[in-house]
């Protein structure tokens, strides 16, 4: 049985892992620390322009992935964790509020946040609890009345506040404090009985992204309850859907007997012949050395320390020491106007079809390391709201890509 | 059109003009403070936070470090919450200048400063982070002040007193008739009101500004020469004590504990337009380099913020340099009668931070002589409001305060523990400020995250409790985070660049902030 070792446990490290112990693969997971989702919004983007964006020019990691290989990624993840956890079109976009009272597109999603893709003419509750302080009402309802839509029109929105108590004594609770209150019933009824009153006919509600962590279709019942459809609107971290997300991923990957190596980072390599043969990993008491045939490098980008700028503004990729496209010198990288695109956040590495990391004369660094994910340079995927597109295009291809043999 | 009346006007909301407005009031003088933007906007708050014993100056002038270190006892009391006592070092490394070292014992003996000589051991005992080349270590009586809570300090005194406080109110004209000053011409910024304020006086207070200020009377070639000094704030405390090197005053040579940071500084060059003032990396640079002198490791610790400040110093060829009765070291008035043959204004230029009391007592004594009056200078003899109680904050007061009231109200800002309650006062004290008007006094967004948790929060807030309207709330979000930004980019490195991408993740691919429509409020 031929050995794959994942690095990162984020969407793309996890999916990879779980498309390669499916191929027969024995499969060891590293990671530093818990992994991206439960930091993004809970939804699979894809690009801001859909499938326009997919057609993105080289260096953007679209243009070696492929828009076929993202498509059959995205649908891998919605067939892997079903209807249950993910709905809609990876060819369509819809754009669901923000915890601002922004709209942002994005493509599949969490069924719970299906009533709130906007449309002309809604009608929206938005309501904000007093004691979770990342989700205001008021701006949220405020501002989604003062858009116009894609494509035309309008909705309006009102904002009820209701101060419904997560855990007693507590005037600060988190949002994973909240979406575990709401996996009890008590929490629930009293939601509903401060929401119901308030309601008015024809008027879809709208909460934080708080509606469960264990169960998933506690919000169809509060649907019930309150007569009316409703939605969760995703919040800054910690992300509850994205732990929804990373958990049945965790769940699956366990179950396909991938061994996980949690809380240690990888501190050194050894490589022959022009592959890798193993990753030392500084696990506590002695470093450990693993072998494998095949490694997938998933780590994501700047925001995980995967890649850093040093004092002197050198960027350097921190496990292997890839060579890296956009380098530039940094008067040319961070720029002093904050609503400028920041192309440091472009640099990453460049991969070919199998996402290997290419050196400077485009030759594969290793023949057995592929990088999949935020680790690949030539987008900003913030703004253009591709990172799980990209994820999982890449994941994909490194896996079972129709060029990777 | 809104007229007032007062004995005098002071121009200019920085450590000097609310000095100048508290010595007035209390010497029972009617006195308005008018300030084009918030309290502690220009120079006074961009600094590096030091509370000077004296060490500095011993060396190349003794008498003004005698005077900081008269200052400093008074500050310490008079300015008790805006204080924290840290105590601070000179030391040399391997390889300075030793005869410096005797050079400031002398110097420190002249100016009867208080310090000790102590090892370098001991030195290395109580600030572990120090060169360990260390060799000969001076201790002094150096402390940390924050500007803004100094200014408004200053300001809520001479409130007390009767004076009247106008943030946000630019001067556009002073009406001069008869070869005398009658009048001073606002713009309420945020009203867009005119003000006009009869008064026989006005004492310019204005900083780098000065030469603009005193020219509004046809007082021309003020010769006003900021310099520019840049500070970099790394995002915890890597000493607890003011080092200093103890060596000829240069660039870079002082890191100063401020709260939840240390600051290092500073630089000094001169330029045109203290409105542009640069943030130049190379300058940044030549800070971490003489931060990792001082603390081994300091270049690849965390920098978080930096900021850039100028000087007001004046170079005035016609100010009588014989007369040195109203003179403090380092500091210029200008009497415009004598100078411009305009009556009724004086300007001040130059000085620190920590003689700012002495400086507004300079001038008011001038101004005082001039209309005939006796009226004695009281201003080191009360505490300002909320000092009361005479004891200097600890870097824990914060967290002390969130222990006592974290079960009934939220923290808002976690870096910088700023509560909800904290935030929503002053924001009903104060409906009309910015973020960053509250951000001067609460740290709001301050801390290592620079806004990317709190920023939302506070927006939230303005629009469900400060009555604010989602189009005044988002456009407030986005000066604030283009006004961080400011303070962030010529530092973007290491962990604080792993910090904006994390923020950038949040703000822009959760929130999607930037697709909001642009709001009709415009918020200054």
């Amino acid at each position: 049985m031929s050995q794959v070792i994942v690095i990162g446990a984020g969407l793309s490290g996890l999916v990879a892992a779980i498309k390669s112990a499916e191929g027969g693969q024995q499969v060891t997971l590293i990671s530093k620390g818990l992994g991206g989702l439960q930091l993004s919004q809970g939804t699979i983007d894809i690009h801001e322009q859909g499938l326009a964006g997919l057609e993105s020019p080289a260096p953007h990691p679209y243009a070696a992935i492929g828009a076929e290989n993202v498509l059959a990624g995205v649908k891998y993840l919605a067939k892997l964790l079903g209807p249950e956890f993910l709905v809609g079109d990876a060819k369509k976009n819809v754009y669901l509020p923000t915890a601002v009272g922004a709209i942002r597109p994005t493509a599949l999603i969490p069924p719970s946040m299906a009533a709130g893709s906007v449309r002309d003419g809604a009608k929206w509750l938005i309501v904000g609890l007093r004691r979770l302080k990342d989700f205001n009402a008021s701006l949220i309802a405020g501002n989604l009345s003062r858009l116009e839509l894609p494509g035309g029109g309008s909705l309006s929105a009102r904002a009820l506040t209701i101060d419904v108590v997560a855990r007693e004594g507590e005037v600060d609770s988190s949002a994973l404090t909240f979406a575990r209150a709401f996996d009890t019933p008590d929490f629930r009824q009293r939601l509903v009985a401060a929401i119901k009153p308030e309601l008015q006919p024809g008027e879809a509600v709208g909460l934080p992204a708080i509606l469960g962590v264990k169960q998933h279709d506690f919000w169809r019942e509060l649907q019930a309850s309150l007569g009316c459809e409703v939605f969760e609107i995703p919040l800054p971290p910690p992300s509850v859907p994205g732990m929804r997300l990373n958990e049945a991923l965790t769940a699956k990957a366990k179950a396909l007997g991938v061994r996980f190596v949690l809380g240690s980072y990888v501190s050194g390599f050894t490589a022959a012949g022009g592959k890798l043969v193993s990753v030392t990993v500084a696990t506590t008491g002695a470093p450990q050395e693993f072998k494998a045939d095949k490694f997938i490098y998933a780590p994501g980008g700047f925001e995980s320390g995967a890649l850093a700028m040093d004092s002197h503004y050198e960027i350097t990729e921190k496990v292997f020491g890839l060579p890296l496209h956009g380098v530039a010198p940094v008067e040319e990288l961070i720029l002093p106007d904050y609503w400028d695109e920041q192309p440091v956040f472009k640099v990453g590495v460049s991969v070919d079809k199998q996402m290997r990391p290419l050196d400077a004369a485009g030759k594969p660094v290793y023949a057995n390391l592929h990088a999949i994910g935020g680790i690949i340079g030539g987008a900003i995927r913030w703004k253009e709201k591709s990172g799980e597109g990209i994820a999982l295009g890449s994941a994909w291809a490194a896996t079972e890509g129709s060029e990777n043999v | 059109m809104r007229k007032l009346s007062a004995d005098v006007v002071v121009v200019g909301g920085g450590a000097t003009g609310s000095g100048v407005v508290r010595d007035c009031a209390m010497r029972g003088y009617k006195a308005i403070l008018v300030e084009r933007g918030d309290l502690g906007h220009g120079t006074s708050a961009r600094f590096h936070g030091l509370l000077h014993s004296g060490g500095r100056y011993v060396v190349a002038d003794p008498e003004s470090g005698a005077e900081c270190a008269r200052e400093n006892a008074i500050l310490k009391r008079i300015h008790a919450d805006a204080v924290e006592a840290t105590g601070g070092f000179f030391f040399q490394i391997e390889g300075d200048d030793e005869s410096f070292a005797d050079k400031f014992i002398e110097g420190a003996k002249i100016a009867k400063l208080p310090y000790q000589e102590i090892t370098a051991a001991e030195l290395l005992k109580r600030e572990p982070r120090c060169n360990p080349k260390a060799t000969r270590v001076m201790e002094v009586e150096d402390g940390t002040i924050d500007g803004w809570q100094l200014v408004w300090g200053a300001c809520r005194s001479a409130e007390a007193y009767g004076a009247q406080i106008l943030t946000y109110h630019q001067v556009t004209g002073i009406d001069v008739v008869g070869g005398k000053v009658q009048s001073v011409r606002c713009l309420d910024r945020k009203s867009g009101e005119e003000v006009v304020i009869d008064t026989a006086y006005v004492i310019n207070c204005s900083g780098p500004w000065a030469g603009q200020v005193a020219a509004l009377a046809g007082c021309h070639d003020v010769n006003v020469v900021p310099g520019r000094g840049v500070m970099v704030a790394m995002s915890h405390r890597l000493v607890n004590s003011v080092v200093n090197r103890l060596v000829k005053p240069a660039d870079g040579d002082i890191i100063v504990p401020v709260h939840t940071v240390c600051i290092i500084g500073t630089t000094d060059v001169k330029v045109e337009d203290p409105d542009n003032l640069e943030l130049p990396r190379a300058e940044v640079q030549k800070m971490l380099d003489a931060g990792e002198l001082m603390v081994p490791g300091f270049r690849e610790s965390r920098a978080v913020h930096a900021w850039a400040g100028a000087r007001p110093l004046i170079k005035d060829d016609r100010v009588d340099a014989s007369d040195t009765r109203h003179m403090s070291r380092g500091m210029a008035i200008l009497d415009h009668e004598t100078r411009d043959g305009v009556g009724g204004i004086l300007t001040i230029g130059g000085g620190k931070l920590t003689t700012y009391r002495l400086m507004a007592k300079n001038i008011t004594d001038v101004m005082v002589e001039k209309l005939g009056d006796d009226r004695p200078c009281r201003t080191d003899q009360e505490p300002v409001p909320g000092s009361e109680n005479g004891k200097n904050y600890q870097v824990s007061h914060r967290l002390h305060d969130r222990e006592e009231d974290r079960l009934e109200d939220q923290i808002i800002c976690e870096c910088e523990l700023m509560s909800r309650k904290m935030f929503t006062e002053l924001l009903r004290a104060n409906p009309d400020a910015s973020f960053d008007d509250l951000r001067r006094q609460l740290r709001l967004g301050m801390g290592p995250c620079q806004g990317g948790f709190c920023s939302l929060r506070a927006t939230g807030i303005a629009c469900a409790e400060g009555g604010w309207s989602a189009d005044k709330a988002t456009a407030a979000l986005r000066l604030f985070l283009k006004n961080r930004w400011i303070g962030l980019w010529p530092i973007l490195h290491g962990d604080q660049l792993r910090q904006a991408a994390l923020d950038s993740w949040m703000i822009s691919g959760t929130l999607n902030v930037e697709s909001l429509p642009a709001s009709e409020e415009v918020v200054l």
